[in-house]
């Protein structure tokens, strides 16, 4: 997977069908999608991944819907950040795979401390670009900031990122590159850019040491 | 003093939707100065020279297209229509840029359909894209499937 738009919600949460969605990523130049809810033809171009969205107030509530059928059978488990507390003790559960809306947390919510944790564990935190596309004046500017100071943390502790457009719309998808002049504008280098995109599979497949049997 | 400018083609999506060239660039205008200020906004001179058969043509001055092209993108809205602007090439001519438009036409095969209780208008087009605007006057919902999608229902 070299690129994957981390975050498409398809219909009926959206306008889109999951099929037309993965058709329109294909010629945006995606390899794969993870889709929250969606339901329709399995048969799509690029491979499809399932997400699952979790909103909870507290670690413990984390690990208990992690626990549930639906979240088992996901490929990628998404927790939706929360304060300093919270984001810390998210980045450490082992079946989290990416902590979202980090825009709409408060300034700082995802501290030095998570990040150190997200970059041993693997977890990842998900840049979206709806607020960058959808969002006009002081909301923009807020989002910006906070992925400007994100990216500071990636920079230092080498936690992985992942890129989503969170669309639900094909009218709200972007291109790769589109992305790319996007994530440019809080000072994302085209590398790092890539790196993110690929960074869903690496998330869901991690690297291990081979080990010799017999 | 007469500056060297730049020519952006964009297509509009989805397919079928002909906004006016003045609504087009006052999207384009606000995109622009919502994003990067006035005064890049002023510098760049952002105009739309063409606008028809689904693309766009925007004129920039030279070494802006870049910004101009990222303010593109945040466009979602033209005339209270939802719309992507979707960046296709970049040139110093507009001559070299009309090759590079390829009319997508809807197929002929058009039709009605029911979903949820309301009544689409099907629009089918290359690739098994079908586009279902739901019918009325005005503020019409819009569904975007695949020929698949539509026979399962």
């Amino acid at each position: 997977m070299m690129a994957t738009d981390a975050n498409v919600c398809p219909y009926p949460a959206g306008d889109s069908t999951l099929a037309r969605m993965a058709l329109e990523a294909a010629e945006l130049g995606f390899d794969s999608i993870v889709t929250i809810g969606g339901e329709g033809s399995q048969s799509c171009e690029i491979e499809v991944l399932r997400g699952i969205v979790i909103s909870a107030p507290s670690q413990k509530e984390i690990i208990r819907q992690v626990r549930k059928p639906a979240a088992r059978n996901a490929d990628v488990i998404f927790v939706n950040a929360g304060d300093i507390p919270f984001n810390r003790a998210a980045v450490s559960i082992r079946e989290v795979h990416v902590i979202r809306n980090i825009h709409a947390a408060r300034k700082n919510a995802f501290d030095h401390v998570a990040a150190r944790s997200a970059a041993e564990r693997g977890t990842a935190v998900d840049i979206s670009l709806l607020p960058i596309i959808q969002y006009r004046g002081i909301r923009r500017q807020r989002a910006l900031q906070q992925y400007a100071d994100l990216l500071t943390l990636k920079r230092r502790y080498d936690f992985p990122l992942t890129i989503s457009s969170g669309a639900r719309s094909i009218l709200e998808q972007r291109s790769v590159r589109e992305a790319q002049s996007l994530c440019a504008l809080f000072g994302m280098t085209g590398t790092e850019v890539r790196e993110a995109f690929s960074s869903v599979g690496r998330i869901i497949e991690p690297e291990h040491p081979v080990r010799v049997v017999g | 003093m007469r500056m060297k400018q730049r020519y952006i083609l964009v297509q509009i999506h989805p397919y079928g939707v002909a906004p006016d060239q003045r609504e087009v660039y006052f999207a384009v205008a606000e995109a622009v100065t919502s994003l990067w200020g006035d005064v890049a906004a002023g510098l760049a001179q952002p105009a739309v020279v063409f606008c028809g058969g689904g693309y766009a043509v925007v004129r920039c001055r030279r070494g802006t297209e870049k910004d101009i092209a990222t303010a593109l993108t945040t466009i979602t809205t033209v005339a209270d229509e939802r719309v992507a602007l979707r960046t296709v090439a970049t040139s110093g001519t507009i001559r070299a840029l009309r090759r590079r438009m390829q009319s997508i036409q809807p197929l002929p095969e058009a039709g009605e359909v029911t979903i949820e209780g309301h009544q689409f208008m099907v629009h089918r087009y290359p690739r098994q894209k079908v586009d279902l605007v739901e019918k009325g006057i005005m503020h019409q919902k819009s569904l975007f499937f695949t020929e698949t999608d539509l026979e399962e229902r």
